[in-house]
């Protein structure tokens, strides 16, 4: 319960602060707007928190809702196509996909179909099956679908893409809360957390934050001194375990 | 508790990988074997990437090899010249490899080639240990004394140019064999991640003929120089040795060696190769059954070319 009461306040005080004037009538946050890996980082969640102001109620029986889509870097991604060459399973078609996020999360209040119509979701890429690379090596459109599907497939797979249709939890007719899972194995990078107001199956509002995804610490050094100086690197770890055979084999004798 | 690999870029708990060093070590220990062609396979079952548990396993098995050679290097019971050459033909053939296993990388047969060229390894090696290990048993039962070699045999080995006199080793050969052997097993190292120790020890006893008990150094030397460039090469080539994976795999074979001495002493020499001849069999069929059998998605990822 504590947390809970902590968002609703946080998400209160975010209200009280934002001016009246730039706000539409959506607002909307992160509970972090930074997310550090570490050596014992196992995933974490991120809480996108948000509220709709509501207009004298003049419409407030036609139903609002709630999407909120975050966003990972893009990246390239290659999916390879394994057939039978005697008797063994061999990639054999191999298609680049430029430019898909490297991970996606949607949550919305209702399921999609009954929010909007596939053309407006395909607009806004909101939804697994309307996600789409920025380019492909491949020719045929039909193909880059097969493939963009087999895509979102091992993605999923890998938790790195997910989709909650009752992601959005409401706390009060106006305050609205979202839990998004951010596991290990997530790239590194900017992230965006879109949150999207649907009514009459039209956006009438949208919102976008910035959000990184960063190795810190021991790793973060590691990583840019792997990539830095490979040489340096290279021959470190090979010191390494050689002091640690030299010191194991010392243990040896001593038996 | 998990820890993340900053280079293989996913979370491990640290004791599975502890536990696979430990294994491993065990099998150092039992059969005097670096055990990276076991290794490089578990990994692999662990869901690490196949280009970091290849580069990754070389590391290892450089630290096990040291670890060997400095009580060989203590007794004298190695050939240095002869160490030198194949150290030669082992660098010529990591360099080759390591250019292999990135073209390999780029056309997205990493994987396979891996898997492929393990099997055929392992199958080989399995498959003719199983059947040594298993006659010799068979004749120890019978009471005949298992047949040695025979001194002073020549063969068409001894006719190549090139000859050279290895004092320690009591031989004038022609350098051409070890310096074909070694650049063969320098490429298998490279790709796969093996010292190559086990390929080697058998062909240098049986077929350049050297003196059983200056073997082991001498190959011990080769292997370690090869799978020390390698590590050095896989990082600079192919940015994939994780520091944090090869700690933890050393520190569990330091530990699984200990046990694996220990456990060594109390089994017969061909019911320790039998045991062996199972795993390594295993392990081949294992990887076999994951090329033939149907997969669940025909298609795979990879991120850039990880």
């Amino acid at each position: 319960m504590k947390p809970r009461l902590a968002w609703l306040g946080f998400a209160l005080a975010f209200l009280a602060l934002v001016p009246a004037a730039t706000a539409a009538n959506l607002v909307s946050g992160l509970s972090q707007d930074q997310i550090e890996i570490t050596s014992n980082y196992t995933g974490t969640d991120l809480v996108v928190f948000g509220a709709i102001e509501s207009r004298g109620g003049e419409s407030a029986d036609s139903p609002r809702d709630v999407v909120v889509v975050v966003r990972g870097p893009d990246i390239d991604m290659n999916i390879r196509k394994k057939e039978r060459v005697a008797g063994l399973w061999i990639n054999r078609h191999e298609v680049t996909l430029f430019g898909m996020p490297g991970y996606y999360y949607l949550a919305s209040s209702r399921p999609l179909g009954q929010i909007a119509s596939p053309d407006v979701l395909a607009r806004y890429q909101i939804g697994l099956s309307y996600l789409q690379a920025a380019r492909y090596s491949s020719a045929s459109p039909k193909e880059d679908r097969v493939y963009t599907e087999a895509a979102v497939r091992e993605e999923t797979k890998a938790k790195l893409y997910a989709a909650a249709e009752d992601g959005v939890e409401f706390l009060s007719y106006s305050l609205f809360r979202v839990r998004v899972p951010v596991p290990a194995g997530v790239p590194r990078g900017q992230y965006t957390a879109e949150v999207y107001l649907f009514q009459n199956g039209n956006v009438v509002s949208a919102q976008s934050t910035p959000l990184f995804v960063d190795q810190i610490g021991l790793e973060r050094r590691l990583y840019g001194f792997a990539h830095r100086s490979p040489w340096v690197y290279g021959i470190s770890v090979v010191l390494l375990a050689l002091l640690l055979g030299w010191i194991s084999s010392l243990v040896f004798q001593r038996r | 508790m998990e820890l993340y690999l900053p280079i293989a870029q996913m979370s491990v708990h640290w004791l599975i990988i502890l536990g696979m060093g430990a294994a491993v070590g065990l099998i150092t220990g039992l059969f005097g074997i670096g055990g990276g062609f076991i290794l490089a396979p578990l990994l692999l079952f662990s869901g690490i990437p196949p280009a970091v548990a290849v580069s990754t396993t070389t590391s290892q098995v450089a630290a096990a090899t040291f670890s060997g050679l400095v009580t060989h290097w203590k007794n004298k019971t190695l050939d240095l010249p002869m160490a030198a050459i194949m150290t030669a033909g082992g660098l010529a053939g990591t360099v080759a490899g390591v250019y292999i296993f990135r073209i390999l990388r780029e056309l997205g047969q990493m994987e396979f080639s891996i898997s492929i060229s393990y099997v055929a390894l392992l199958g080989a090696v399995g498959g003719l240990m199983l059947a040594e290990s298993l006659r010799t048993m068979r004749e120890a039962r019978a009471g005949r004394p298992s047949g040695g070699r025979k001194p002073g045999q020549h063969n068409w080995i001894h006719g190549l140019p090139l000859k050279m006199r290895f004092r320690r080793s009591r031989l004038y050969i022609s350098v051409i064999p070890p310096l074909v052997l070694s650049f063969i097993v320098g490429i298998l190292s490279a790709i796969m991640g093996v010292g190559g120790g086990f390929i080697l020890v058998p062909l240098m006893i049986y077929l350049i003929k050297m003196p059983a008990s200056i073997v082991p150094g001498t190959t011990l030397f080769q292997v370690l120089f090869v799978t020390a460039s390698a590590t050095i090469m896989h990082a600079v080539d192919n940015y994939t040795v994780d520091v944090v994976l090869a700690l933890l795999l050393i520190a569990g074979g330091v530990i699984g060696v200990q046990i694996g001495v220990r456990i060594g002493t109390r089994l017969r020499g061909e019911q320790m190769r039998f045991l062996l001849a199972l795993l390594t069999l295993g392990i081949a069929i294992r990887l076999l059954y994951d090329l033939v059998v149907t997969p669940e998605d025909l298609f795979s990822l990879r991120v850039g070319d990880m």
